[in-house]
């Protein structure tokens, strides 16, 4: 033992004497802090969240993440530490002083493991230090600093990092104490850097939490399912538990880590493997000796060495060099191998998959596969630099008549051809993967187009940039430091505020392919900055060739020398033209980003909403007109991304009192080009505010209380070249989806501009606000939620678009004809609508259908005819069960129009439903499947049910509004896919609904609410909405919900103000509600309701008659949260399902039993053979941890 | 008592075929041994495998009483071993590893620690950059230090492997003188192709050629056997190959630009040839070329 701490000591001695591990200490404690400061509010442009804006930064959960996310980061460091430690006798070639000393196997491993272990552990610890250290600085928003407390910095080492540290760095030092070489330890690195984002893919099917919880070797994943559901007030608060996944996971990896280390310790031999060995060259001896040769007659002329012919010579030998290698072959299939692994998970929603089309396999390779490509772009190109130099071959090249330039630019080339290879190979695998899923439109063009022409590109940008850091380092580890230090930058420049992308060489220029669209606009942004990146690209290079090093040349001051040596008129000429190209394509980007178009980062767009709140908040309660008739005439040129709106407003003035000022607001603020703008009433523009988007106008004669008027408008949005980040997504070549209000302005004040969340507030000085006003308030149910200006209006439209695209908007087609090269249609309504529209152009295919006298239409791309059928079903079951149940439908037509990926998600508008391509078109719906969620037929009915709620029955402005809206189509949309699929499948569905719902409270971002005065959170009004729904109609019956919604459709359907509340709806429930069930809806609707039931055993015998009697034990408990989700204790009285279930999860028996004690014992007997049974079997009710409800039968 | 390394029957065959060594049978005394023979002869490989790196497929070797091939540890404990091919951590001071490499072999107090690795410093004349990192070192400094860690323990087999290869000729007559102090009692194994080496220093002497013992014994022994067979002429260039075809040449060199012949033979070779006093050098080349069991006199101590 004595041994083992002196071999111990001496490694930690000397590492701790080595700057590189002051460096490491100092990066990860500059990371830590900034990665605090940031989240904690202190840079003021910087946006970092976990997962709330209300969990304090140094609380245990926060730090936890911080730790663990940080600490994956530092895997090279763990591989560069535990590795060497035994590696490093290798590469000095002292192993033969230790293998001969009289010490064992165990000492000498033992004692490096521990002192490698030791250096990590104190080199980790910079980062709860940061994290502390971040906590001190200046400038933190207050409200995101929690009480210090040491438990929160020291637990998370000892349940994530230690561990991590202790098997990780296990299996580096076998790695690299077996293999003798510093490679696998790299290699390791990155399958376990990747198996970590793979297991991120895995989590998006719920079934698979065990398995992702376990393969990951961070830990990571198993505390974020430890601390899932915590709400805020525990993540604040409670430290991070060491049990359940968290615990197991960590005593798995522990375990392999000394399975690792045991086997290390087997393996190793204090001994010379056999290849270093001498090998005898006998055989040369026995040769007769060679005539001495006539080297006189030999003596050839050395021409001039042809370099240009020897440069693909030269690169093909150190390419070959490279993929021949057994590591770059293994490198390479552990990409692949992650790439097939996360591909099982393509794009599903809900657990159910889509056709693997190209585009999907194309963003799949290039964000799994990438991180591989960048580690073996970054090795490689050490190893060719250094390649000579590590041989001891350098003296002999260097000397030889070649020029400087050959053999850097053969390396350039050959590690060019790298990613050209290994895209080959991602082309491959994505066309095996199409077509062993099935799927066989391989868009072959689109592969090529996107691997080739966009991400090579990328690649070589990097390829240029590795060589020249690796030509002017003067170690190779410092090379790769620098390029990690790169990647790092790049990766986040963005969350820290340094938006610009021209100072981000070969930063990922966003685009976004889409069938409808294709590459779209996006590619001429694309080309100028990659053409402008080149230009950087071409004056790396010439720094490559000035420090390139060519025989020895100790320190910088010779370097500089030679380099200014190396500066040749050729030299001087390329570093010319890289520079007049990079101020070119660069002049040319700003002059688009910033001259062109305002540059605007996301601060300055806060800002703006700040500023709109301070500037005009006044004029909120001021009287403006009302809107009561729209008519519009659309102009869609999709080629110049320009729309143009022109017609008028019929006006009111619904006030009390006299109108004498208007204020407009106009969304897209100074992008939109005001042509004209008039009322009937002459008036004076008294305010022209474009950043903001505000125009205010002065009548000249007052508008009366009750009298009528017209606004007069002529307005366009154009668009001009491109922007630094994001990209007019509405108007496109093909599938525009434009909204009135992208180019309409609003009348009026409205809060919705405003700034939400409270950090973003204190950020600017305001004061929080509430989200939404009082569910009772009755200047908030004047107005409608949608709309702030009108209630229903008349509307027409006439819209022309290119003649070969089809245009869509409310209303039904009056005429349609192509005139000067333009195509024209006339919409009209025939009643009234919420002020709510959009227009969409394509070039469309058709699908239509009827239900009774209303026509059905598809407008969908060409190719993506996958779901037509089910959208079309799910509409007529939807028409038929809404308008058997609800009321009559109220339009004579019902379309569904795709509309391009840039945004996922589909939208009701009065008849017509725009329908995202990513979300249902492509949708892939295996019937067998019993895992399958038919979704496109879950959204479709959706959609369709919004045709009454929100387009019949609409909430007024307060909070709670969107039960009507949301929830109810949620409910309608179960129950006609209950109809459809049967209650099993609900049930899967549920099963999602409440893991997000449980998910969505723990990212409260201000507070919680009971579902009766939900604040538009989507995870109270979709999913626990969903639950609440569905319980009801189990618990009172689907008819008598159906009667309550029935009677609201009678009561609200197309008033106008004063607008109905969540009451009306809470009031209609309770009249169907029988008495003993009548509290579901103070505890369902009214407040926050948990339950955390559980079966605890269950057991039956078999009677006489072949019938089982089922005894099961039950634990219920029943909690009431806050806002912030401080939980207290309800005393029971509740009804509650007791049910046994079969094998296939059919119940054999349920009955809601009055349950008043916190342990009871039920009896039940019921005919078959019972599997599970227990309490709430169904989950029907919301419970924190569903899958306890229910437990094994033990049968006698 | 005095302590002797018995080899006996040793052979290895690498995976590749090669056969390193065959049938090894050798007497090692006390005081300086050395092992001579050109590269690739299996020379290392003898070295390696009685210094505990690797293993031999066949034979025994004891050191006193210790079972040299099982008991690795014991001999570790006795062991100095100063490989051909080896480096030093950069970054690490020689008295920092010095006295590491003490420590791991067995001397724990740190005083005593401290003493032996001044005195030893001061041996090999590394006292005054003792604190100097060793990836400054120069190839001699290099190699001074790895005598040094070999002298570490008061070892009773001292293994140097090709020690004097790329050291200028002060640097080598300091590290003859090295070796010569060490004390009596102790095995120092030489190996080397550098001839002058064992004639200079050693007092036994094995040649060892494609894996077996072609000679062992007193170096002077062979030289004296050899005496009235050695015999040299100055030839042109022309002539060598015909020389080399007929006559018995042991070795050729140049000097000052002509070939200088030299042939074993009892007799007068040829026209020209004149009696020289035979070298070790000598023996060393008959052996090598297969010459010595030609002559009758010659004291073959093992047969090849």
């Amino acid at each position: 033992m004595g041994t083992l701490g002196a071999i111990a000591g001496f490694e930690l001695r000397t590492r701790l004497k080595r700057m590189s591990t002051w460096v490491y200490f100092a990066v990860f404690f500059a990371a830590a802090m900034l990665w605090t400061a940031a989240a904690g509010g202190a840079i003021q442009s910087a946006n970092i969240v976990f997962g709330s804006g209300k969990i304090w930064i140094n609380s245990p959960y926060a730090i936890s993440q911080t730790v663990a996310f940080l600490g994956m980061f530092g895997l090279t460091v763990m591989g560069a530490l535990a590795g060497r430690a035994v590696q490093q006798d290798f590469e000095h070639r002292t192993e033969a002083f230790f293998f001969t000393a009289p010490i064992a196997k165990w000492q000498l491993l033992g004692g490096r493991y521990v002192g490698a272990l030791l250096v990590l552990v104190l080199v980790f610890a910079s980062m709860a230090l940061g994290v502390f250290g971040g906590t001190l600085l200046p400038n933190l928003d207050p409200e995101r600093l929690g009480p210090t407390r040491l438990g929160a910095y020291v637990i998370p080492y000892f349940t994530v990092l230690l561990p991590n540290l202790v098997w990780i760095g296990g299996l580096f030092f076998c790695a690299a104490a077996l293999s003798r070489r510093m490679l696998p330890v790299y290699l390791g690195s990155v399958i376990l850097l990747v198996g970590y984002l793979a297991s991120q893919g895995l989590l998006r099917d719920i079934d698979n939490k065990l398995l992702a919880s376990m393969i990951d070797p961070f830990g990571v994943v198993a505390t974020a399912r430890v601390t899932e559901y915590w709400s805020i007030a525990e993540r604040n608060t409670r430290l991070v538990p060491f049990e359940g996944y968290l615990l197991w996971n960590r005593l798995l990896w522990i375990g392999v880590g000394a399975l690792v280390m045991a086997f290390c310790l087997y393996r190793f031999r204090f001994a010379y493997p056999a290849d270093r060995a001498r090998k005898d060259r006998g055989a040369a001896d026995e040769a007769a000796p060679a005539p001495a040769a006539r080297l006189a007659a030999l003596r050839v002329e050395p021409g001039r060495v042809r370099a240009l012919a020897l440069l693909p010579r030269m690169a093909w030998l150190y390419l070959r060099d490279i993929v021949r290698n057994v590591y770059f072959g293994v490198f390479a299939l552990a990409g692949v191998l992650f790439l097939i692994a996360t591909s099982t998970t393509l794009g599903s929603i809900y657990g159910t998959a889509t056709w693997p089309v190209t585009y999907q396999m194309v963003e799949l390779t290039s964000g799994t596969f990438a991180v591989f490509m960048l580690v073996i772009i970054t090795f490689y190109a050490g190893e060719l630099v250094w390649r000579e130099r590590e041989h001891r071959f350098d003296q002999i090249t260097d000397a030889l008549p070649v020029p400087t330039w050959l053999p850097l630019f053969a390396k350039l080339l050959a590690l060019m051809v790298v990613p050209v290879i290994l895209e080959c190979v991602l082309l491959l695998c994505g066309v095996a993967i199409q077509t062993a899923k099935g799927y066989h439109r391989y868009e072959i063009g689109l592969y090529l187009h996107d691997l080739f022409g966009i991400e090579l590109v990328s690649y070589w940008l990097v390829c240029v940039l590795a060589i020249a850091v690796q030509s002017t380092v003067t170690h190779k580890y410092l090379g790769h430091f620098i390029m990690i230090a790169y990647y790092l930058a790049i990766a986040f420049a963005t969350p820290l505020g340094l938006e610009h992308n021209l100072y981000k060489y070969g930063a990922t220029i966003g685009y976004t392919y889409s069938d409808m669209n294709g590459y779209g606009h996006f590619m001429p942004r694309l080309r100028a900055f990659q053409a402008y990146y080149a230009s950087w690209a071409l004056l790396f290079a010439v720094v490559a060739y000035l420090f390139w090093t060519r025989g020895t040349v100790p320190g910088w001051r010779a370097r500089l020398v030679q380099a200014r040596a190396r500066l040749t008129m050729p030299v001087v000429a390329t570093a010319i033209v890289a520079l007049g190209l990079m101020g070119s394509f660069g002049g040319w980007i700003f002059y688009n980003t910033n001259v062109l178009n305002p540059y605007v980062t996301a601060y300055d767009r806060e800002q703006r909403q700040a500023d709109y709140e301070k500037q005009y908040k006044a004029l909120e309660n001021a009287p403006e007109p009302t809107i009561t008739g729209v008519a519009l005439a659309v102009d869609i040129f999709p080629f110049e991304q320009r729309v143009r709106m022109h017609g008028h407003f019929d006006l009111v003035n619904r006030n009390a009192a006299a109108i004498r000022d208007v204020h407009l607001f106009f969304a897209q603020g100074d992008n939109v080009v005001v042509h004209q703008l008039a009322f009937d009433i002459p008036a004076q523009l008294t305010k022209d505010d474009p950043r903001i988007g505000v125009r205010s106008y002065r009548l000249d004669r007052e508008m009366a209380a009750g009298a009528i008027g017209r606004l007069d408008f002529d307005v366009e949005v154009p668009t001009h070249g491109f922007t630094n980040s994001g990209s007019n997504t509405t108007v496109v070549y093909n599938g525009t989806f434009v909204n009135g209000l992208f180019a309409l302005p609003v009348i009026g004040y409205s809060d919705r501009g405003e700034l939400a969340t409270d950090r973003d507030r204190r950020k600017f000085g305001l004061a929080p606000k509430e989200r939404m006003r009082p569910r009772e308030d009755p200047v908030g149910l004047q107005h409608n939620y949608i709309s702030h200006d009108a209630d229903f209006v008349t509307f027409t439209a006439e819209v022309t678009t290119d003649a070969d695209q089809w245009a869509i908007a409310p209303g039904y087609l009056q005429r349609e004809w192509i005139e000067g090269g333009r195509h024209h249609f006339v919409y009209a309504m025939d009643s009234p609508i919420l002020n709510f529209y959009a227009f969409q152009s394509a070039r469309y295919a058709v699908r239509r259908d009827r239900w009774n006298d209303v026509a059905i239409e598809v407008d969908y791309q060409p190719g993506h005819e996958y779901n037509l059928d089910r959208m079309i079903a799910a509409t007529r079951a939807s028409l038929d069960y809404y308008s058997r149940n609800f009321g009559p439908y109220q339009h004579h037509q019902f379309r569904i129009v795709e509309f391009p990926r840039y945004a996922t998600f589909a939208q009701a508008f009065p008849n017509t439903i725009p329908f995202s391509e990513g979300i249902g078109f492509i949708a892939r719906v295996r019937e067998n499947d019993k895992d399958d969620i038919d979704y496109p037929y879950y959204v479709t009915a959706h959609e369709a049910a919004h045709q009454w709620w929100a387009h019949q029955v609409i909430g007024g402005d307060v909070q709670g509004s969107t039960l009507l809206s949301e929830t109810l189509a949620q409910y309608s949309a179960l129950m006609v896919m209950k109809q459809k699929y049967g209650e099993a499948k609900m049930q899967k569905f549920l099963a999602y609904e409440l893991d997000r719902y449980l998910i969505g409270r723990a990212g409260e971002q201000k507070k919680e609410l009971p579902l009766g005065r939900v604040e538009n959170q989507d995870y109270i009004h979709y999913r626990k909405g969903s639950l609440v729904m569905y319980a009801m109609a189990d618990y009172i019956g689907e008819e008598n919900v159906n009667h309550a919604l029935h009677a609201l459709i009678e009561k609200y359907a197309f008033k106008g103000p004063p607008y109905p509340n969540a009451t009306a709806l809470i009031d209609a429930l309770r009249e169907v509600t029988p008495p003993q069930y009548k509290y579901v809806i103070d505890d369902w609707f009214e407040s926050i309701t948990l339950y955390d039931n559980r079966a605890t055993s269950a057991t039956a015998r078999k009677l006489a008659d072949g019938r089982y009697e089922v005894t099961v034990d039950v634990v219920a408990n029943k909690r009431k949260a806050d806002e912030l989700g401080k939980e207290t204790d309800v005393p029971l009285d509740d009804w509650i399902d007791i049910g046994v279930l079969d094998a296939a999860g059919v119940p054999l028996y349920r009955e809601k039993k009055h349950i008043t004690a916190e342990k009871t014992t039920f009896n039940v007997t019921v005919a078959g053979t019972p599997a599970r049974a227990g309490i709430d079997p169904l989950n029907i009710l919301i419970d924190r941890r569903p899958k306890d409800n229910t437990v094994a039968v033990d049968i006698k | 008592m005095a302590l002797t390394l018995d080899i006996r029957g040793l052979s290895k065959t690498y995976p590749n075929g090669v056969r390193a060594l065959s049938d090894v049978t050798l007497t090692i005394p006390t005081g300086m041994f050395g092992l001579l023979g050109p590269n690739g002869a299996g020379k290392s490989t003898l070295m390696r495998t009685l210094a505990t790196l690797q293993d031999a497929d066949a034979g025994t070797a004891t050191l006193g009483d210790i079972d040299v091939l099982r008991d690795k540890d014991a001999v570790r404990r006795r062991l100095g071993y100063l490989p051909q091919d080896f480096g030093v951590y950069p970054k690490v001071s020689a008295e920092d590893l010095l006295d590491h490499l003490a420590r791991l072999k067995g001397l724990s107090r740190r005083s005593e620690r401290r003493d032996t690795v001044a005195a030893l410093l001061k041996q090999v004349n590394l006292y005054d950059v003792r604190r100097k990192a060793l990836g400054g070192f120069s190839g001699g400094m290099r190699q001074r230090f790895g005598i040094a860690q070999a002298l570490l323990g008061n070892p009773q087999l001292i293994i140097v492997d090709e020690p004097t290869a790329g050291l200028d000729p002060e640097e080598r007559v300091r590290f003859h003188n090295l070796l010569a102090e060490i004390g009596a009692n102790v095995i120092v194994i030489l190996s080397t192709h550098i001839v002058s080496d064992v004639s200079d220093l050693c007092s036994s002497m094995a040649i060892i050629h494609r894996g077996r013992v072609l000679l062992a014994g007193d170096p002077g022994v062979f030289t004296r056997a050899l005496k009235g067979q050695i015999w040299q002429k100055t030839i042109g260039h022309e002539e060598l190959e015909a020389a080399r075809a007929t006559l018995p040449v042991i070795s050729t060199r140049l000097m000052a630009g002509r070939n200088l012949v030299n042939v074993v033979a009892n007799v007068p070779p040829g026209p020209g040839f004149v009696p020289v006093e035979p070298t070790l050098e000598d023996v060393y080349f008959a052996a090598i070329g297969g010459r010595l069991s030609a002559s009758a006199d010659v004291d073959t101590a093992v047969p090849a």
